[in-house]
């Protein structure tokens, strides 16, 4: 039971996220049913409409590390999650949680975000 | 006397024309009041609270294409599907009627005068104004664009709107033909249990050219208290990042954000 809350919130929060998306291009892209945590450091934000552009510099054992370009809801539902531009600054270390890129490459849509102060915007927490 | 006469004569026309005056202004003041005020914020109807959904986005219908419409259609998503092109992506509205049937994720605003109704969808600020009554022109003297242009009439309590002058457009979801033309007829329906206000909109898309059939659905919106509607600017960061280059080229510092 519990694990299926955790499947109906995940899957709640990401369409809260991405419920709007299609009016801008197609999704296919993403793979919204495999969402993931990605941890980096905020090279550049930028809160626009339609997307989201977040560069983050990642870490990580298979590709070392560089910056990945993510995109995420438009700056007007942000803000009606909650999201403020003043809740992180370039330099930062955020996590994320991302439906990632089906063919494999860096990137992804971004579903939450954690900011470094702790606070969720979205689920970033539960089984990835 | 035959000044008399013509004294009663005269007499008696002011006061049929008064008479008829007055009849016209009873019934223009009884018609006005039938007329409901759909000023306001909207959203997606959701139905009552705890009622496992109701007809949201798009209820019924169905796009019978032509063969050459499925053709345009195909050749668009063969050459997009999986990419980030679209046009939303480019700032560019969904237009009629993507623009009306998509509208409620993003809140539509309604802002209604006698002679004149705006509807603002949130989403890439694409407005639609329905030209009432002498404000209509013809419409063959407007460009053709994505919303096209619409003139509405009311009868009873319903805004009829009628739009036509559509650009050709494959890259919606309701592809058409540059021959389609567009009825809606808004209403206000019956409240949710809450009390809260629910306007409904019959569609009805007719294209000789692209549709088999007309594409006839309801659309449904439920009325947002206390709520902002906001702007919706989007190219901005194309200019940001044309300005970005030309000062990297020029070795110069951006101070713009």
């Amino acid at each position: 039971m519990k694990t299926f809350i955790k499947f109906t919130a995940v899957i709640a929060t990401t369409l809260l996220f991405s419920v709007s998306l299609y009016a801008h291009h197609s999704a296919a892209q993403f793979d919204f049913g495999n969402t993931v945590l990605v941890e980096g450091k905020v090279m550049e934000v930028r809160f626009a409409n339609p997307h989201l552009r977040l560069i983050l510099e990642v870490t990580d054992d298979a590709r070392g590390t560089r910056d990945i370009e993510f995109e995420g809801h438009s700056r007007n539902n942000m803000r009606r999650q909650g999201l403020m531009p003043d809740m992180f600054i370039e330099g930062d270390a955020v996590t994320i949680r991302i439906a990632p890129m089906r063919n494999g490459e860096d990137g992804g849509y971004v579903t939450a975000l954690r900011t470094p102060s702790g606070e969720e915007i979205g689920r970033v927490s539960g089984a990835d | 006397m035959p000044k008399t006469k013509s004294l009663i004569r005269f007499g008696a026309h002011i006061a049929i024309t008064s008479i008829a005056l007055f009849g016209m202004l009873l019934s223009s003041i009884a018609t006005a009041a039938e007329r409901p005020d759909f000023t306001g914020a909207w959203t997606t109807y959701r139905g009552n609270p705890g009622a496992a959904g109701g007809p949201s986005r798009f209820m019924g219908g169905e796009l019978k294409l032509t063969p050459e419409a499925a053709k345009a259609r195909q050749d668009f998503i063969s050459i997009t599907e999986g990419t980030n092109h679209g046009a939303g992506n480019s700032c560019v509205g969904g237009g009629m009627p993507g623009s009306m049937l998509g509208s409620g994720g993003y809140p539509m605003e309604i802002i209604q005068r006698p002679e004149q109704v705006f509807v603002i969808y949130e989403a890439h600020t694409e407005i639609r104004r329905f030209y009432i009554g002498n404000e209509a022109e013809n419409p063959d003297s407007f460009f053709p664009e994505r919303n096209g242009y619409s003139s509405a009439h009311w009868e009873g309590d319903r805004l009829i709107v009628e739009t036509t002058r559509l650009k050709t457009q494959v890259d919606s979801r309701y592809p058409h033909s540059n021959q389609a033309s567009i009825r809606e007829e808004y209403y206000i329906d019956e409240p949710l249990t809450d009390g809260t206000r629910v306007l409904a909109a019959d569609l009805t898309m007719t294209d000789p050219v692209w549709l088999e059939e007309p594409l006839v659905t309801t659309k449904r919106w439920q009325a947002l208290s206390d709520y902002h509607v906001l702007t919706y600017e989007c190219s901005e960061p194309v200019w940001l990042d044309e300005m970005e280059a030309l000062y990297e080229e020029a070795g110069l510092e951006m101070v713009q954000e």
